[in-house]
């Protein structure tokens, strides 16, 4: 059992050098990540230990770096590609969507396309337009992609390698609002599969579904409700998509009562799936309907209104006494 | 523009032609009799899968027509162990690399979004058709990049030593992720060939809305030298790709090749140029047609009439083959929609067919 | 020789039909593989068709001007050897708008094209009539048809639908709604009896055991006695109720009428009352509600609430309330003292009371001394009425049944709504019929509209 105390963006950044190490066709992509290391440090110091053929700081262009990235899968290679902030994305959409989701169906299987994208998200850092964006929706609807999101430094540690590991495309969120608080990294053992969604504390009241940022989010709203004698259940998502529903569905029959939080607006959102599927499938278990706590439905803000935006606890809260009504 | 065989047939090279020779003259005469062959056949096939369309049998056809002079000519300059990234009316291409032209009506018919696997050795690396536009130009330059981090160019072995080659049309050259590759390919010195067929339409957009500057001046700015030439000339798209493949391979990075050509039919077939072209135009073009001149010229320098009669019957041949065995092609089942778009196992690909073999099974018998 | 078909294809993705524009051939003409038969135009443009047999042209099935559908056959051409193509299918869109006719009013429809027979009536503008031609793929018409999915696992027979996987339950499969309604009408879901085809609970069970607050209830039938007979002496209370019944029912010459009410808005009543926080803690239920109508009937029917003597009719001008309660030893009737001037929530208060003294067997005599009329709930054992009797002293007693879901004419329409029968017998020395009559009609207005109370 060998534990490290780690910021979760140095848990990444040792998860890619012990997947570089083990896998010689392992290569990163991305603005700045070659000699700065990346803006959040995320990939600092690999440039200098496994060279700019593996290390490479791309033009300024991320349809470009995610289209060259699949030209570099079909050569073979396993190319981990950075998007610098989450509002930057799109540019590469149409890469993503049309090409690397669909390559592997296109070519009937004969062709993998293992490529990674990182994508640091989410709000709570106070930074201008574009930079605070939770753009998973759009990603998770596209068939042939995967997304995951670590929420703690032991699960960026394995997770990332994991996502390299997997012969299918993996959209790699990371919390950046979460990248140097620090948490314990079990380097010897994952303990749970890339896709596989996790009870992170016991209740019996009602649970509250999260991802990323948003479970500490969560968990600290769960103590508020433990002193008001509300006992809550709070399970990590971890997988975006697919959705590990088993723990859920036993968690809504053991509470009826259900909660997802997201930073991302609500319409059309991995909430509203999350409800739809847990209505239909314990339609008879349920005390009360799902509930979500979201982002509105409007562009994120200037920082200054964030506070407002995004949910907190008391929004949280919220959500739970009106679900302890029914 | 680089010309050695004018619309009349005549081996007359133009003056901007002088450093590509070397390349022509290691060609024989079999070699014509073979791009001749290829063209007609080719074109044969085109217009059987154009009237198959017509009969029901394809959703849609994309015709070649017109175009086999630059594609049979680069075509055959390209070496076994290069990398080809078609857009998607690249059939002589297709032909020439191995790949059974029945993949094509498997496409068109609406049966595959692909048709077959360009790793599998007798496809010779001819990659699958790619339709949204542009997008594959930084699929080809990724995998140069990936040729050049293996080591496997510019070695000063130039029967080993792979390139890649990526073909896309005029309109094509307007879209972003064009210029993204050739900025990735410039920053990378990339072992490729950009080899744009420039056939004047982008369906009813003529060239001169996409480029106010002639296309194969479209690199310089980033640095990718480019040559033009008149693209149905097969001597000449065979020479001067040769060149650009060389030097690609040889360490000199990323080169452009634009090719004059004509779409003589219609962008596909739900497209009616008709309405956007002028007859005088067209009849202009079939003037320059490529098999013309080339047969023209075989003429003059010997092929009986023998010779031609054969191709056209192992063309019609050919076509009747391929019109036979469309006509069979059935879709296949419902668990092929589920079955490759991961490469590994996903509950959601499982649960939605056992769902869907469950509703399905839930019907009575369909008399 | 086979005369094999040509179907006009869908020649640029999506088009539904064209028009005939030439033939370039004649019947009896020869001719190859693609030669080109015919001039069409589509909506898109004017195009060539080349035929896909080689042989001898049969019949001209479409002439130069028609317009017909894609799929249509339009030429005949007798073959050898080759095989007919078949005819190519529309997608489901092509042909859904096939059969559609666009109009701009509805009431073009009728002079549409013959093709569509069957119309559904007048439709927004521009969404077609639709209708003809749409059929769906039948099911074997095994009860498998009429299942929902999801079906719980506690289901008999293998489901038809595809079912999703649900997890296991827990406990007591409910509908949301009616562990709602469990909870309004204040009903433990675990002891419920569940009679839904899935084993769920239904909205019958949860209002019939509503109704069943009583604890005696049989749950087990026992075998029959080892011993012949049993004697149980006669004393205690059993005495009493024997000695009061008799000297009631065979004095007072007993009369019965009833009426069936819509007790829907009492019910929505009691919901709404057991929300409000006045009554939290209190039992609220439709006895409470029938209560106050019998008290304002009282007012209106003043001789129902009084007391026979040879000599003079006493009618009283307050009144004690009396309910029926059963105990472990048997019925008593305990009244609420001064009913008529307590509010809603005294009076439940009181009957709360009661009830539990009664249940504790601490109901004093004083308790059910000088009732005026009395209330019994039957509808608890789950019986529709009865002919009650009536409690020495006085002349009216009103029973409550069991209240459920019935079809009933409401507002013109047959809607389910809740629905009770009101019993009451009279002492017909006091109280004639119309009187009688009178005075239930009133309690039964009350139970189908509380609000007249406000009266």
């Amino acid at each position: 059992m060998s534990v490290q105390n780690l910021p979760l963006g140095k848990a990444i950044n040792l998860g890619l050098r012990e997947a570089m190490l083990a896998d010689p066709t392992v290569v990163l992509m991305g603005e700045d990540i070659g000699t700065l290391g990346g803006v959040f440090r995320v990939t600092e110091g690999l440039k200098t230990e496994f060279g700019a053929h593996r290390v490479m700081d791309t033009p300024l262009a991320e349809s470009g770096i995610v289209g060259t990235a699949i030209g570099l899968a079909m050569r073979g290679y396993r190319p981990v590609v950075e998007i610098q902030f989450d509002g930057f994305i799109f540019p590469a959409f149409d890469q993503i969507t049309t090409q690397l989701a669909k390559l592997t169906f296109r070519h009937e299987g004969a062709l993998s396309m293992p490529v990674v994208i990182r994508v640091p998200y989410g709000g709570h850092i106070g930074a201008v337009e574009h930079h605070q964006e939770s753009p998973e929706a759009y990603f998770a609807h596209t068939a042939g992609l995967r997304l995951v999101s670590p929420s703690n430094p032991h699960d960026a540690y394995w997770m990332i390698q994991e996502a390299i590991a997997s012969k299918d495309p993996v959209m790699f969120f990371e919390p950046k609002s979460r990248y140097w608080p620090k948490g314990d990294v079990d380097t010897s053992t994952s303990g749970f599969p890339l896709h596989a969604s996790r009870v992170v504390r016991e209740g019996t009241d009602v649970t509250i579904v999260g991802h990323g940022a948003m479970v500490s989010m969560i968990l600290q709203a769960a103590d508020i409700a433990a002193s008001e004698g509300t006992s809550v259940e709070v399970i990590d998502l971890r997988s975006l998509s697919p959705i590990d529903y088993a723990p859920i569905l036993t968690s809504a029959a053991k509470t009826g009562r259900l909660v997802v939080a997201q930073e991302a607006p609500g319409f059309v959102s991995l909430g509203s799936e999350i409800a739809a599927t847990v209505h239909e499938k314990s339609f008879y278990l349920l005390e009360a309907p799902v509930l979500r706590v979201s982002g509105f439905d409007t562009p994120f803000p200037p920082a200054k209104q964030e506070a407002i935006y995004l949910p907190d606890a008391d929004r949280i809260l919220d959500a739970v006494d009106r679900a302890m009504k029914y | 523009m680089v010309q050695l065989l004018t619309p009349e047939g005549k081996f007359a090279p133009s003056a901007s032609a002088e450093e590509f020779l070397p390349y022509f003259e290691k060609l024989t005469d079999a070699d014509f009799r073979k791009f001749y062959t290829d063209m007609v056949t080719v074109r044969r096939y085109d217009t059987e899968a154009t009237n198959l369309q017509r009969q029901g049998q394809l959703a849609l056809w994309v015709p070649s027509h017109g175009q086999e002079g630059a594609q049979v000519g680069s075509a055959y300059a390209t070496k076994d162990q290069d990398h080809i990234f078609p857009a998607y009316r690249e059939h002589a291409i297709a032909h020439i690399r191995g790949v059974d032209l029945i993949e094509l009506i498997r496409q068109f018919k609406g049966i595959t979004h692909g048709g077959w696997n360009p790793f599998d050795p007798k496809h010779k690396n001819f990659h699958i058709y790619t339709l949204v536009i542009g997008s594959h130009a930084l699929h080809s330059t990724g995998y140069a990049m990936g040729i050049t981090l293996d080591g496997k160019t510019n070695t000063g072995t130039p029967d080993t030593d792979e390139a890649v080659i990526v073909y896309f049309g005029d309109g094509a050259t307007s879209q972003g992720d064009v210029s993204e590759a050739f900025v990735f390919a410039a920053s990378y010195q990339t072992p490729q060939v950009f080899f744009v067929q420039n056939n004047h339409w982008a369906i009813s957009v003529p060239v001169s809305v996409q480029a106010r500057v002639p296309l194969y001046l479209r690199g310089t700015g980033f640095g990718i030298p480019g040559t033009q030439i008149d693209g149905n000339d097969v001597f000449a798209s065979y020479a001067v790709t040769a060149k650009h493949l060389e030097d690609a391979r040889s360490g000199k990075g990323p080169s452009l090749i634009e090719a004059h050509t004509y779409r003589i039919g219609a962008h596909t077939s739900s497209d009616d140029p008709t309405k956007y072209r002028t007859d005088e135009e067209l009849q202009g073009w079939i003037k320059k047609d490529p098999i013309a001149r080339l047969e023209t010229y075989l003429r003059e320098s010997g092929a009986d009439e023998k010779f031609f009669t054969s191709v056209h019957e192992q063309a019609a041949d050919f076509a009747a083959d391929i019109r036979r065995r469309a006509v069979e092609l059935t879709a296949p089942g419902p668990e092929s929609i589920f079955r490759s778009v991961y490469s590994e196992p996903h509950p959601v690909m499982e649960e939605q067919q056992a769902w869907l073999a469950a509703y399905d099974a839930s019907f009575e018998e369909e008399a | 020789m086979t005369a094999a078909k040509f179907y006009l294809p869908d020649v640029g993705e999506g088009l539904t039909e064209a028009e005939i524009v030439s033939w370039k051939v004649k019947p009896g003409d020869a001719v190859d593989v693609n030669q080109v038969l015919v001039e069409i135009e589509t909506a898109k443009s004017l195009v060539e068709l080349p035929s896909p047999y080689a042989g001898t042209v049969g019949e001209l099935l479409v002439a130069e001007g028609e317009t017909v559908e894609v799929g249509t056959a339009i030429v005949t051409i007798e073959s050898e050897g080759s095989s007919q193509l078949t005819a190519p299918t529309p997608t489901l869109a092509q042909a859904a708008m096939a059969n559609e006719v666009f109009v701009t009013d509805a009431s073009e429809v009728d002079g549409a094209k013959d093709a569509n027979e069957e119309k559904s009536g007048s439709v927004l503008v521009g969404y077609g009539t639709g209708g003809h031609g749409a059929t769906r793929r039948r099911r074997p018409s095994a009860a498998g048809n009429a299942s929902p999915a999801p079906v719980p696992p506690a289901a008999t027979e293998a489901p038809k639908r595809p079912v999703l996987p649900i997890v296991e339950t827990l406990g007591v499969i409910a509908k949301p709604p009616i562990r709602k309604l469990a909870k309004d009408l204040d009903v433990d879901l675990s002891k419920v009896e569940p009679t839904g085809i899935a084993g769920e609970v239904t909205r019958d069970d949860v209002v019939r055991h509503a109704q069943q607050a009583s604890v005696f209830r049989n749950i087990a039938t026992p075998e029959w006695s080892a011993d012949r007979e049993e004697r149980i002496p006669v004393k205690g209370v059993r005495k009493a109720i024997a000695t009061a019944m008799v000297q009631s029912a065979f004095s007072a010459p007993h009369v019965s009428v009833f009426v069936d009410v819509d007790a829907t808005r009492t019910m929505e009543f009691v919901k709404r009352l057991k929300d409000s926080t006045d009554f939290a803690g209190v039992k609220v239920s439709p006895l409470l509600i029938l209560a106050k109508a019998i008290i304002w009937a009282v007012r209106r029917n003043p001789t129902v609430n009084s007391t026979w003597t040879d000599k003079e009719i006493i009618v009283h001008h307050y009144v004690n309330l009396g309910i029926a309660a059963a105990t472990p030893r048997g019925l008593i009737v305990p009244n609420v003292k001064e009913a008529q001037s307590m509010s809603l929530l005294e009076l439940a208060r009181g009957l709360e009371q009661l009830t539990l003294n009664a249940r504790d067997g601490k109901t004093s005599p004083a308790d059910m001394a000088d009732g005026t009329i009395t209330v019994t709930n039957i509808g608890v054992f789950g019986m529709d009425t009865g002919t009650p009797i009536l409690n020495p002293g006085e002349v009216g007693i009103v029973a409550l049944g069991t209240i459920k879901q019935k079809p009933w004419v409401f507002e013109g329409e047959v809607r389910p709504r809740f629905v009770t029968t009101l019993g009451a017998s009279f002492d017909h020395r006091v109280v004639d019929g119309d009187v009688a009559s009178r005075f239930l009609a009133d309690v039964a207005s009350i139970v189908e509209e509380p609000a007249l109370l406000l009266d």
